[in-house]
């Protein structure tokens, strides 16, 4: 297609529960997506088969490339759902004893994650998932370290030896070890930890122990436990998997160290100490994708909406950042992983549309079709109308060409469906009850981002919107018009997003540890310097494991950028904010100082400056070191701008649209033959294999050099 | 809208249903064939011929007499307490906990109620034994009539349904 002589240097891999795409970046920055029918026995081969399907529009093969390839990045939902079905390895627990059902109880909170709010509202509703560990593999031993880390009941060490030896005969396959306030004296757990191996060893037991101060040295002990089992319980097995795709590369030649995407929003090692923090990566990819863009463009500010089947997912990028959750949940669990802060609600282009038969009006979701799209595929085996469904009613899909022609739609199955179910008992006509669905949807998911831009302080007005994932392009006019972003922006590799997003991530390990530091307003310079002699020693600390991890992949510690940070609060509040620390190394009360006006300052950018409030004092809640190596990231493609006017090629045709109560016809594009400088009015639909994008009427996009589609309100 | 089998409505009444369909009609709105399938469900699972208006209870419900039509409360067993405005626990066995001895047969000790303040009063079918009820009142307090529905209205107004015949 292109001239050949550029090396493909980057791939980003997606591997989800359904599909697997593939991402490939050659050095002039022109990019390949592929796609493949995941297959969970074995996903080496949907990637091998994946990356086969798009450097085919290349006219080359995988030997020849994978060997060219310096960066590869994986990110998938294998992990997720090991831990959703309870597939992961039988894990044994030691606590303290007496706190036994500490994990089965979860919180309490536990039993109505992830609920929509009417859910959480009842209480018939809540439900406590299976525990990872089950009680008959949990053993408790007398210890106890008070909230200050004084040691008031020492470990009884042969309650360790017997409970090893229990947890052995019941099955056990690995070992987790958390104690309260093990993060504030580490002592009895490490002790533990130590007794455990010795009496494995003397049992001639070969099985991991994980100790939880050794991987999440944080508050919280629900969210540390949880956090803990899950290395066992499911980051060991996903290492395995992550060795096969690894070893399958190599087969073709594959040179580069195969990394995946993380919590933290960096990438890590397969061969990584803490791996459950790769149990959410793709919707983190489009962030860190959206971030690279923005750096690029000298976008600061920038509203990431990823519109997917099942839910919508916004983050915010403010200043360049973008926000770091420190103990969120995931998969129903709490946890202390650092996430990459993201705001969720259950609606997307394939949620199931019903009528309240009470109150008669629209319900949309919090179920989705998924994979089976909606009652226009015929072999969907559904009858319930899906948000699909009124797309390709209405004319916005191109049912020939869904997924690349990959299935045939029926759009007259559809049209029943929602005559029966929608319009009829609405006495509406079945275009109208259609356009109602996706108006509502529209306004849902307009206000949300509304709502979460305005509820943090900010005016959409300073901010750009991005807007990516498989549906993204055909919403992206109607849940942005009339918000007032900047701008609007949909990549042409809108659906390729995230997997491109994971390629642009550093090679950037992230270790956290809880620390209490709390100072006066006027400290003395004696207690200051005290205060940054506790946080260096926890830098200190974290700064190690980072290096052993770069040390593992065979960097030099020379060759480490090492960034320190911390998350600090006014004494009392409830939130703290994450710093990046404008100090390298805290000894003095000066750098003390510093350490309070880059927190102020975040405060007042982040709140306002009036909020700020150092009478009452300064708290450090938290360490953090970040560890970064230098990696080749995707360049964007540039390319000659050739005017307003498209290619006569690009058009397709044209066909009937519904919108505001009357059919008009839209002209087809085909995304691939628009050229950079060429504007398109609507109505129009822009269409390629893998995504549509909508132009309604009032609207015009224009094409840039990178292959940015900026969407914007003409009169 | 959502529609569901008697199957799971069957498997929902005995405990049964998995959690996801369970847990959706709980968060759905209810459809409107479902208490005309309920009632259907446990019909099915008594021998006696009159016609079930509403339950009250696991085993207790208001019928239709099949004889006379009047509406009484009858158990599981065809075991009749009364008519259905009456209230079916003072013809029932009962059987007081009120005593520390008769607590402790229930509760592992120091953990029952101080008998002095609150006593335990279970209800029997007087054939064939089944519990029907428990309360937990102060001990001189009344029997408690829990629920009078109003079966007309129920039918007519909020199911849409025609209202069962009925003896006066």
């Amino acid at each position: 297609m292109q001239a050949p002589n550029h090396r493909v240097e980057v791939m980003g891999i997606d591997a989800g529960g359904t599909m697997t795409d593939t991402f490939f970046v050659r050095g002039d920055g022109r990019f390949v997506v592929g796609k493949a029918q995941s297959n969970p026995g074995d996903e080496s081969f949907a990637i091998l088969e994946s990356s086969q399907d798009a450097l085919a529009h290349w006219d080359r093969d995988v030997d020849a490339v994978y060997p060219e390839l310096v960066t590869c990045v994986y990110s998938g939902t294998a992990m997720l759902n090991r831990v959703v079905q309870r597939k992961g390895l039988e894990v044994g627990l030691i606590v303290n004893r007496g706190f036994e059902q500490v994990h089965s109880m979860g919180r309490a909170i536990q039993s109505y994650l992830g609920y929509a709010l009417e859910d959480r509202l009842h209480l018939n509703t809540h439900r406590y998932d299976e525990p990872l560990v089950p009680l008959s593999r949990t053993r408790g031993v007398t210890e106890r370290t008070d909230v200050q880390g004084e040691i008031v009941i020492p470990l009884r060490e042969d309650e360790v030896r017997r409970a090893t030896r229990e947890l052995v005969e019941a099955g056990a396959k690995a070992i987790a070890i958390c104690f309260l306030q093990s993060h504030k004296n580490e002592t009895s757990e490490l002790r533990a930890r130590d007794l455990c191996r010795e009496e494995l060893a003397r049992l001639g037991v070969d099985i991991p122990v994980f100790a939880s101060v050794d991987y999440y040295p944080q508050r919280k002990e629900s969210h540390r436990m949880n956090t803990t089992i899950l290395e066992a319980y499911a980051a060991e097995p996903s290492r395995q998997t992550l060795k096969k795709v690894s070893e399958r590369f190599r087969k073709h030649g594959a040179k580069f160290d195969l990394r995946v995407m993380a919590t933290h929003g960096g990438t890590i090692s397969w061969k990584a100490k803490e791996l459950a923090r790769t149990i959410v990566s793709g919707p983190i990819g489009g962030v860190i994708g959206s971030k690279l863009l923005g750096e690029a463009l000298g976008y600061e500010n920038i509203a990431c909406s990823d519109i997917g089947g099942t839910s919508f997912d916004m983050a915010l990028i403010t200043k360049g950042n973008f926000a770091i959750a420190s103990d969120p949940d995931m998969a129903r669990l709490v946890l202390s992983l650092p996430l990459v802060a993201m705001d969720s609600v259950g609606a997307g282009a394939g949620s199931f549309v019903r009528l309240d038969p009470y109150s008669g009006a629209i319900k949309l979701g919090p179920d989705s079709a998924g994979y089976r799209v909606g009652t226009c595929w015929p072999d969907s085996g559904l009858d319930t109308v899906s948000v699909t469904d009124c797309h390709v009613v209405l004319g916005y899909l191109n049912p020939e060409n869904f997924l690349g022609g990959a299935i045939q739609l029926d759009v007259q199955r559809a049209r029943d469906h929602i005559q029966a179910q929608i319009a009829g008992p609405m006495g509406l006509s079945v275009e109208d009850a259609a356009a109602g669905v996706i108006e509502l949807l529209d306004l849902q998911l307009r206000e949300y981002l509304r709502a979460n831009i305005s509820a943090k302080g900010y005016s959409a007005t300073d901010f750009i919107c991005f807007s990516y994932g498989g549906a993204g392009p055909v919403h992206t006019y109607g849940y942005t018009e009339g918000v007032g972003f900047k701008d609007v922006i949909v990549p042409a590799w809108a659906a390729g997003f995230s997997a491109f997003g994971c390629a642009c991530a550093d090679f950037e390990y992230r270790y956290d540890k809880s620390v209490d530091v709390a100072l006066p307003q006027l400290a003395a310079d004696a207690d200051k310097a005290a205060a940054c002699a506790t946080l260096q020693a926890a830098w200190d600390e974290l700064a190690e494991k980072v290096v052993e991890e770069f040390v593992i992949n065979g960097f030099a510690p020379q060759d480490i950028i090492l960034r320190p940070g911390y998350r600090m609060q006014y004494m009392g509040q409830l939130n703290d904010l994450e710093i990046d620390s404008p100090v390298g190394t805290a000894a003095a009360a000066e750098d003390w100082d510093r350490i309070v006006d880059a927190f102020e300052d975040t405060y007042a950018r982040v709140y306002a400056s009036s909020a700020r409030s150092p009478e009452l004092g300064f708290s450090v809640t938290g360490a953090i070191m970040r560890g970064l190596v230098a990696t080749q990231k995707p360049t964007l493609p540039e390319d000659e701008e050739a005017g307003p006017i498209p290619p006569a090629a690009a058009r397709i045709g044209s066909r009937p649209f519904y919108r505001h109560k009357t059919w008009i016809d839209a002209t087809v594009w085909k995304m691939e033959s628009l050229l950079p400088g060429n504007r398109v009015r609507g109505p129009a639909i822009i269409e390629s294999d893998a995504t549509t994008f909508v132009v309604p009427d009032g609207f015009e996009t224009l094409i840039d050099k990178h292959r940015l589609f900026h969407l914007r309100e003409v009169k | 809208m959502s529609t569901y089998t008697k199957e799971q409505v069957k498997h929902l009444v005995e405990g049964k249903l998995d959690w996801d369909t369970t847990m959706r009609m709980l968060s759905m709105p209810k459809d409107r064939e479902r208490f005309t399938q309920y009632l259907e469900v446990l019909q099915s699972k008594v021998d006696w011929p009159d016609r079930i208006l509403l339950p009250l209870g696991p085993h207790l419900y208001i019928v239709q007499s099949a004889e006379d039509q009047r509406w009484i409360v009858k158990c599981d067993c065809g075991h009749a307490f009364c008519d259905h405005s009456d209230n079916w626990k003072l013809h029932a066995n009962i059987y007081v906990r009120d005593t520390e001895e008769a607590m402790a047969e229930v509760y592992p000790n120091l953990m029952a109620p101080d008998t002095q303040w609150q006593v335990y009063r279970e209800y029997y079918c007087p054939s064939c034994g089944v519990m029907h009820d428990i309360e937990a009142p102060t001990p001189w307090y009344p029997v408690i009539h829990d629920f009078e529905p109003d079966i007309e209205t129920f039918y007519e107004q909020w199911l849409g349904l025609p209202v069962p015949a009925k003896a006066a």
